[in-house]
């Protein structure tokens, strides 16, 4: 049916040769802009003053980069960014590791109802607990913490919602063999079906770890010491009024900079990010 | 022990209880909170007097706010399909494995580990007057530059490419997947009809990802409906409010105007309109499957 | 490995604790942008120029001049005072804070300020010694809220150069400006006509507080009391309908650049895009300094003037001014003495700061020889009596500023009628200020 061995497969359609030329179009559409940040950040912010089109003429700069290094906070804030989003991702991991399999395999009473509760909170937007959430985190001086960042999004159902699909998934006959061997739940836990879970685990932790890494609003209001800004909001405390600001090709640099890294870790880990969110695809 | 294991057991909620108390303080309880702070005038500071309903009454009889509403479901209303199209269409044409398929997957799901605050840099600097790249190449085409964030239209159309340019990877990756899990069965019996690639396509994959697509459209509704850093960064709402979604309009409320009681009255119509949506969606999606199943 | 452990805390305990001993640290958080690249380590304020160098050489020197005191410096996004009300709010807010003077009142008036009278005192800074509308600025209740560092106000930036052309010239060289609004529009279209470029480069774009600032003078040139009742503004007045009729003329007429934001105004300005910038007081230190370069659009051509009386109520501009304030919180002596060190270092360094523009909030400034020999001092010297700020009373001043914005804004370019546009700015500010 294809001139494709590779894909005999799903895609169904022929004409995919021009899909793959439209696609590759759009790809060029899509780089542009990061294409056009990146030139600013080579170019000297004096040069661009005069006007932005000099991006496609000698002589170019490593200026800003230098900048960076000595006067950026940038390092700080990626920092704060990474433990944040760490720290979140394995608390949401456990906790909805956890509930996910007794949601999906045990009994106990109650068990139907507070499920449904649970999936309640999945229509809960961030938005209608924030104000009250900030001022519950002020009474216990959480704020500009760690913990203060890292513990509003464990609240979310979506990752108990997600495990107890995959724990769902799994053949009972499996544990069914260790209930043989009179395992205990939580030895069934820990040794027979969580490490099936690991695509799943990896799935999840993705989504939590990018949320938590682009998160905006609520380090906004919480994380309001520049100690403790995230990188999202580090970036955003100088990318406003550029006219009193460093100029184009420093904020151009400072954010190819903060992306950076993420960008690395995304290209080293990209096959696994790739089968992960895919692994994630909730039948 | 296996006995436990069927049996209702107070033990077996133990393996609840830790998320169950997160999800209760820091989730269930703040809702509760915020419907209580919504009954009351109260600013950032300080306690505040019990005002009943007024809150409410004020926040719907507020143009801003209804101009907030509707600028959010017609942000909504474009951004979602367009992410869904564009993902499904990505999905399509990418889904076998070649090197330049996953280098294109790659790319495309590349912006979404970005910052918002990243994101909306990039864009800033392709939409702004002047210095922009759109404003640079309409220079040299002879156009008359668009001033894409400061025109009516304009502004929530730029918040839109941008929002789309940053969510698209997460829509292609999961329909890619719904993709693969096509029985290729079906494809050979249509081979076997000598359907063509259209057909194929309307009467094969599509109804067979259909519970994807749905499922894609809930989480994008429920996502995009959350709108706010990218118009606070990039437009801060403007011009005359035509690009301010109702997240940023809780925001302002609360904490440029200090009026905590209605801005949490705000977040609770949102919470409500997002609770719509979400179970329509949701009644939807169910109802469809239990008919192909 | 318990050990380890404890040795490690033992060892981060006393890197915590130790340079607590030997420096005092102030948290201080400003706007005026960030400029680390460029100012980071300068600390010969004669070098820097603009608001940014200036403020950020100057608390470099006061460090460098005060090693037991450390000066950790946030910037925030201009105004900042969302995220100011977010730490308030947390309780985490610095030790000082730039404060414009039609802000304090909010935050004055709910106790989340202190007063700096016995700082002040304390340091020998006597409030006489500050210009009367800087200390207007910051007395609240007989008591000072602030120090206040600077006064200012929209001005006419001219580009000389593109005037010449336009023949907007008096025979003694300076600018033929507008004395009427209809002035105006003739002086714009004559300059349009000779030059090909707007008269005025405005920030109509992503902008509020320019159409606010400029509303305002308009309204105080025609004595429009809007804001007789501090509580409550008034709009649906003959004024303010000529006011916005004015502004929505020089859009419609093309005598106006367009779509500019505020950076974007700025650079227009000094790429020769247009003939007169308004603008603040803030930006005279960098023009003056682009105009001494060659090869400039400014070169050897910038002069700047007051914003012309255009109606023949009163010669007035909007005016306001910058502070630093203390909000409320607990602080060690230690704290409190190098807070007034840094208020006495800043108001004994007013000089520097006024390089850019401002006037100085020091009375004493005025009479220093090197302030007097700053080119254009003379000729905007009169907005120190012209200046006028809305009735300190007034609160949500930025939140009213950012209403006019929105509305004033939506009908000069053309979304609103004027008179929807003014009724609704003023239903929306009364219930903002009837809501507080």
């Amino acid at each position: 049916m294809s001139q494709d061995q590779t894909t005999y497969r799903p895609e169904g359609l022929t004409a995919n040769r021009t899909l793959l030329t439209i696609s590759i179009i759009l790809s060029i559409v899509m780089m542009a802009p990061v294409a056009w940040l990146v030139g600013l950040s080579i170019k000297d912010n004096k040069e661009l003053m005069l006007g932005t089109e000099s991006v496609f003429a000698f002589p170019y700069t490593l200026v800003n980069y230098l900048n960076i290094l000595y006067s950026s906070q940038a390092f700080g804030w990626f920092f704060n960014s990474l433990v944040v989003a760490v720290g979140q991702t394995i608390g949401v991991l456990v906790l909805s590791s956890l509930a996910g399999y007794a949601f999906a395999r045990l009994e106990f009473p109650f068990r139907r109802t507070i499920f449904v509760i649970v999936l309640f909170g999945l229509a809960v937007p961030e938005q209608a607990v924030i104000i009250a959430r900030h001022q519950m985190f002020n009474w216990f001086g959480l704020h500009n913490s760690y913990l203060g960042l890292i513990l509003p999004d464990l609240s979310s159902a979506f990752g108990v919602f997600l495990m107890t699909q995959f724990f769902r998934a799994i053949p009972r006959e499996i544990d069914e063999a260790a209930l043989l061997d009179n395992a205990s739940p939580l030895r069934i836990f820990w040794k027979v079906l969580l490490p099936l879970t690991l695509p799943a685990q990896a799935t999840l932790g993705i989504f939590t770890f990018l949320h938590a890494w682009n998160d905006y609003w609520w380090p906004l209001i919480s994380a309001t010491k520049k100690e403790m800004f995230t990188l999202t909001i580090g970036i955003a405390s100088s990318q406003t009024n550029f006219a009193q600001s460093e100029g184009l090709g420093f904020l151009s640099a400072q954010a190819v900079f903060a992306s950076l890294p993420v960008l690395i870790v995304y290209v080293i880990f990209q096959r696994h990010i790739v089968t992960a969110v895919s692994g994630g695809a909730v039948k | 022990m296996a006995e436990s294991y069927r049996r209702s057991q107070w033990s077996n909620g133990l393996f609840v209880l830790p998320y169950l108390a997160v999800f209760l303080v820091l989730l269930v309880f703040p809702l509760v909170w915020g419907a209580w702070l919504s009954l009351h005038k109260v600013d950032l500071f300080g306690p505040g007097r019990f005002v009943g309903l007024a809150n409410y009454g004020r926040v719907l009889a507020d143009p801003v706010f209804l101009q907030a509403l509707r600028n959010t479901v017609v942000f909504v209303l474009v951004s979602v399909p367009s992410l869904v199209a564009l993902g499904l269409f990505l999905a399509l044409a990418l889904n076998k494995t070649t090197r330049a398929t996953s280098f294109l997957r790659a790319l495309f799901f590349s912006s979404s580990v970005l910052s918002v605050t990243i994101v909306t840099l990039i864009w800033r600097f392709v939409f702004i007057p002047g210095d922009g790249l759109l404003a640079v190449i309409s220079e040299q085409l002879g156009i008359a530059p668009v001033n894409f964030l400061s025109t009516s239209g304009w502004s929530l159309f730029s918040v839109g490419v941008a929002t789309v340019w940053w969510c698209l990877g997460l829509p292609m990756m999961l329909f890619l997947a719904a993709l693969q899990q096509i029985p290729s069965d079906l494809y050979e019996a249509a081979a076997l009809d000598n359907a063509g690639p259209w057909r194929v396509l309307t009467r094969v994959t599509l109804p067979s990802i259909a519970r994807t697509i749905m499922l894609v459209t809930i989480i994008q509704i429920v996502m995009q409906f959350q709108l706010f850093g990218q118009a606070q960064l990039m437009t801060n709402g403007g011009p005359n409010g035509t690009s301010r979604p109702l997240v940023m309009y809780i925001y302002e409320v609360g904490f440029v105007r200090w009026d905590v009681g209605k801005a949490a009255a705000a977040s609770e119509f949102l919470f409500l309109i997002i609770l719509v949506a979400a179970m329509a969606q949701y009644l939807v999606s169910t109802r469809k499957s239990e008919v192909s199943e | 490995m318990r050990r380890f452990l404890l040795s490690t805390a033992a060892l981060v305990a006393l890197a915590c604790s130790a340079p607590a001993h030997a420096e005092t640290k102030i948290e201080l958080q400003r706007f005026f942008g960030a400029c680390d690249a460029d100012y980071g380590k300068v600390t010969d304020v004669s070098k820097a120029v603009g608001e940014c160098g200036i403020i950020t050489s100057l608390v470099n020197k006061f460090e460098a001049e005060n090693p037991d005191i450390d000066v950790n410096v946030t910037t925030v996004e201009w105004p900042g005072y969302d995220q100011l009300n977010a730490q308030l709010a947390s309780g985490a807010a610095p030790d000082v804070v730039s404060m414009h003077y039609s802000a304090i009142s909010d935050y004055q008036s709910r106790g989340l300020i202190d007063p700096v009278d016995d700082i002040l005192s304390a340091e020998g800074i006597s409030p006489d010694s500050f210009t009367d509308a800087a200390r207007g600025g910051v007395t609240k209740d007989g008591q000072m809220f602030g120090l206040p560092f600077d006064n200012w106000t929209m001005l006419f930036h001219i580009n000389m150069n593109l005037m010449k052309q336009a023949g907007l010239v008096n025979a003694d060289g300076t600018p033929i400006l507008p004395k009427s609004a209809d002035e105006l529009i003739a002086q714009g279209k004559q300059f349009r006509e000779k030059t090909g470029k707007p008269y005025l480069v405005q920030i109509l774009a992503n902008e509020t507080a320019a159409y606010a600032r400029i509303l305002y003078t308009l309204l105080q040139q025609q004595k429009s009391d809007f804001f007789a009742d501090p509580t409550k503004i008034k709009l649906d007045t003959p004024e303010a309908r000529n006011a916005i009729e004015l502004m929505k003329r020089i859009k419609d007429e093309g005598l106006s650049t367009t779509g500019l934001d505020y950076a974007a105004a700025v650079t227009a300005f000094t790429h020769g895009d247009g003939g007169i910038a308004v603008n603040g007081t803030w930006l005279i230190g960098d023009f003056v300094a682009q105009s001494e370069k060659d090869g400039t659009a400014l070169a050897k051509g910038y002069a700047v003037y007051p914003v012309p009386q255009l109606y023949p109520g009163q010669d007035s501009t909007y005016a306001d001014g910058h502070s630093w304030v203390l909000p409320h919180k607990d602080r060690t002596p230690e704290q409190t003495a190098a807070i007034g060190k840094l208020f006495k270092f800043l108001a004994d360094n007013d000089y520097e700061w006024a390089r850019t523009g401002h006037l100085p909030a020091v009375k004493a400034v005025f009479d220093k020889p090197e302030f007097k020999a700053l080119p254009h001092r003379e000729s905007i010297a009169k907005i120190a009596e012209t200046g006028r700020s809305l009735p300190g009373a007034v609160q949500r001043q930025f939140a009213i500023q950012d209403i006019i914005g929105e509305e004033v804004g939506a009908a000069v370019n053309g979304d609103k009628s004027v008179d929807e546009a003014l009724s609704s700015a003023e239903s929306r500010i009364n219930d903002l200020l009837a809501n507080i």
